[in-house]
């Protein structure tokens, strides 16, 4: 038997790939988690109200994402209903961290990819390439820091944010700094779109190149966003069958009776199913469940997606384009929050604490997060986290077994393994330090 | 970016944590002209640390048998360490109710076949290795991190958060509680201990540009205690604290000890602990901290 192991950069966290292969068959293609953080039994016995500190500390890539969900599910615990204004701004902060996670997945982790170079940063030999890899890196970077500062505007910090409290969030944005904010977003949403016009096109001239997009069977979708509202600070989760029906509509709390998680014991990640059934959450998932964003740009994008790719569409590539998608989105929705008043106004409400079970629901980049606390004489008895990396597990293990069947064959490995690999993975933009909680 | 390859070389190694220290790195792009970045697995596909690195950036505690094999590998390949963020200074978050129950719990889960194996604790990485330079924060500010980088041990760094905050401290506005974040309501430009919040700016190091407390939430502490309390037990910036909460509220004694117990707290104000009870370990001297 022969075991190649793969380890993976461009991703969040420690992770490999390793395939067994045996007489040119392949029979196992794990994907490895290769630390274990343990969130969840660190907090046990933490007074309730700190864990909105802790709890974004289980990822630094998606720190706001965790930081709202704990707040959300102590409101639920405590019974608090925070301002419309509040909810405004959380929003903002969600579509902040959006903004900075597609394009950090696009522009850093797989736009290399395309052209087969090892970063967004390396400066090819070649005269003529030269000045538009350095264009195409500082265009990436500025992009995404349209994101950073979101977040910071929103959440105050853009790592491990704060303002986002039990109640609401500590203050407003001013509308000097919100107007600042639009002026960048004007000035670089055209930039947006033609990044993202040529990520496109270097992912079909990829596609051409390879002979494949990636094939794998239909799976089942999960994703929390609304049809006709792609509002990420939200309420209930929605299940697509592999044939494009919407099948399921579930409240967080409700979420034991539809997802089935387990641990795995190849990798310190744990694995999720919809009743044993392989699921596929983050942008494929939205973007097939997704009927309007409502904004322009985005619509025209999704309009000529479903056009050319159908849907429910289930190529592992797609999840990338869908990203670029998104993060047109995000660019102009966040540019009509801000047109709103979000300096004055009732931004938080008093609340007491008390015992009892919540749960918190929000669609972060890689999908439905969903933390669920039960808080005993005020203290974090028990914690759970649910994962939008874990939902994918299943889905990331049978892509390989795919890729590494279309490379493996009796004339030997094909070298171009190693690489379809690293792409397979990135489409999922795994996040390990989440995944492992 | 011609002489890019002539520039000093950079690496950047990450070990258990959660790659905010990274994410923040990213957040401040002037580095990119000072120096040839060679190693950095999040951003660039590279598989090992190589030769004659001039600086190593080390995130995440030592939690791993592979983490101390790593880390060793690659400060031996350089001439200089300096360690970032909580987890390499302390272990970090991985630290917190470090009980015996918890952390039995923790280990039956945590053993896989074929996967590293989880050390019983998280280890600073100054355990294993010389480290030249420290920059504690939770994560450190994309300035900060320039700060380290091209000041190093001349950087002038404030000496306590209240020092950037700009809210102001009053005589007259004396809490009985420490009920602050349930009020429902942060007053603008007035100190938050006057509002009743367990704010420990006034003993935790600067130089974060008070990014936490300006907006309305109270400082945790995670740039650490201020230089006084370096290389002591946390019994000393406890004190100070006390001795804050008694001159500037009417908050009863024991209710300022409790909410200073708190693991929130605790995971930041205890990130020297271990260097005050071990003497074999090497002293964090003020002039190695950013």
């Amino acid at each position: 038997m022969t075991t190649i192991t793969y380890p993976l950069s461009r991703i969040e966290g420690h992770a490999r790939v390793v395939i067994d292969i045996h007489d040119d068959e392949v029979f196992r293609a794990d994907f490895q988690a290769m630390e274990m953080r343990g969130f969840s039994y660190y907090v046990q016995g933490v007074p309730a109200e700190q864990i909105t500190v802790i709890v974004p500390r289980i990822c630094g890539v998606c720190s706001t994402a965790h930081q709202v969900a704990s707040v959300k599910a102590l409101e639920d615990t405590f019974g608090v209903t925070p301002p419309p204004l509040a909810e405004e701004i959380r929003e903002v902060l969600l579509l902040g961290q959006l903004i900075q996670n597609q394009a950090t997945s696009l522009f850093i982790f797989t736009m290399p990819d395309r052209v087969n170079a090892s970063s967004l940063f390396e400066i090819s030999d070649k005269p003529g390439d030269k000045e538009r890899q350095f264009s195409l890196a500082q265009m990436a970077l500025r992009i995404r820091k349209i994101g950073t500062d979101l977040i910071s505007l929103a959440g105050g910090q853009f790592i491990h944010p704060i303002k986002t409290v039990i109640g609401g969030v500590t203050s407003g944005i001013p509308r000097q700094k919100a107007d600042v904010m639009i002026k960048t977003i004007d000035e670089l949403l055209p930039v947006a779109n033609e990044m993202v016009d040529i990520y496109w096109q270097m992912s079909m001239e990829m596609g051409d190149r390879i002979g494949s997009w990636g094939d794998d069977e239909p799976t089942y979708y999960l994703a929390s966003t609304e049809a006709n509202n792609f509002r990420l600070n939200s309420k209930s989760l929605r299940l697509m069958s592999p044939e494009g029906k919407e099948c399921q509509n579930f409240d967080p709390h409700e979420f034991e009776s539809y997802l089935q998680i387990e641990d795995s014991d190849y990798s310190y990640a744990g694995i999720s199913s919809f009743q044993g059934q392989i699921m596929r959450a983050n942008s494929l998932a939205r973007i097939n469940l997704t009927t309007s964003f409502g904004t322009p740009m985005a619509d025209n994008y999704l309009k000529r997606f479903v056009e050319t790719f159908g849907r429910p569409a289930h190529a592992i590539m797609f999840f990338d384009l869908c990203r670029g998608i998104e993060l047109v989105y995000a660019l102009e929705k966040a540019r009509l929050l801000l047109e709103d008043d979000l300096e004055h106004g009732e931004t938080e409400v008093a609340y007491t604490l008390r015992d009892g079970v919540g749960y918190g629901l929000v669609e972060a980049p890689r999908g439905p997060l969903i933390h669920h606390y039960e808080v005993e004489n005020g203290l974090i008895k028990n914690a759970d986290f649910i994962i939008p990396t874990v939902h994918n597990m299943l889905a990331i293990r049978r892509a390989l077994m795919v890729v590494a069947k279309r490379y493996v064959s009796a004339d030997g490995i094909s070298s171009e393994l190693g690489r379809a690999v690293g792409r397979v993975v990135r489409a999922f933009d795994p996040c390990i330090a989440c995944a492992t909680k | 970016m011609e002489s890019k390859k002539e520039l000093p070389k950079f690496a950047v190694l990450q070990l258990s944590g959660c790659s905010g220290c990274e994410v923040s790195l990213l957040n401040s792009d002037e580095w990119i002209n000072n120096f040839n970045l060679v190693y950095m697995p999040l951003v660039v596909t590279s598989n090992k640390i190589p030769e004659d690195v001039e600086v190593l950036l080390v995130s995440g505690g030592v939690r791993t048998d592979e983490d101390i094999h790593n880390l060793r590998k690659g400060a031996s390949r350089s001439k200089k360490v300096i360690a970032v963020g909580t987890c390499a200074l302390s272990g970090g978050v991985a630290q917190i109710r470090e009980t015996h129950q918890a952390r039995d719990t923790y280990l039956l889960s945590s053993h896989r076949l074929r996967l590293p194996d989880m050390l019983p604790r998280a280890f600073p990485i100054d355990r294993f290795v010389n480290v030249d330079l420290y920059l504690p924060g939770c994560p450190p500010t994309p300035e900060l991190f320039m700060t380290a980088l091209t000041e190093g041990k001349n950087a002038k760094i404030a000496s306590i958060v209240c020092q950037e905050c700009g809210r102001q401290k009053l005589q007259d506005m004396r809490p009985t509680s420490i009920t602050g974040m349930r009020s429902g309501v942060v007053l603008p430009d007035i100190c938050l201990v006057n509002q009743g919040y367990v704010c420990v700016g006034t003993s935790t190091r600067g130089g974060c540009g008070a990014l936490c407390t300006r907006p309305g939430h109270a400082c945790v502490g995670c740039r650490g205690p201020a230089n006084p309390y370096l290389n002591k037990e946390p019994k000393f910036v406890l004190d100070n604290l006390r001795r804050v909460f008694s001159r500037m509220t009417d908050i009863p004694e024991e209710e300022i000890n409790e909410a200073l117990e708190s693991p929130w707290l605790s995971l930041f104000l205890d990130q020297f602990t271990d260097y005050t009870q071990d003497e074999s370990l090497p002293m964090r001297t003020k002039e190695k901290m950013i």
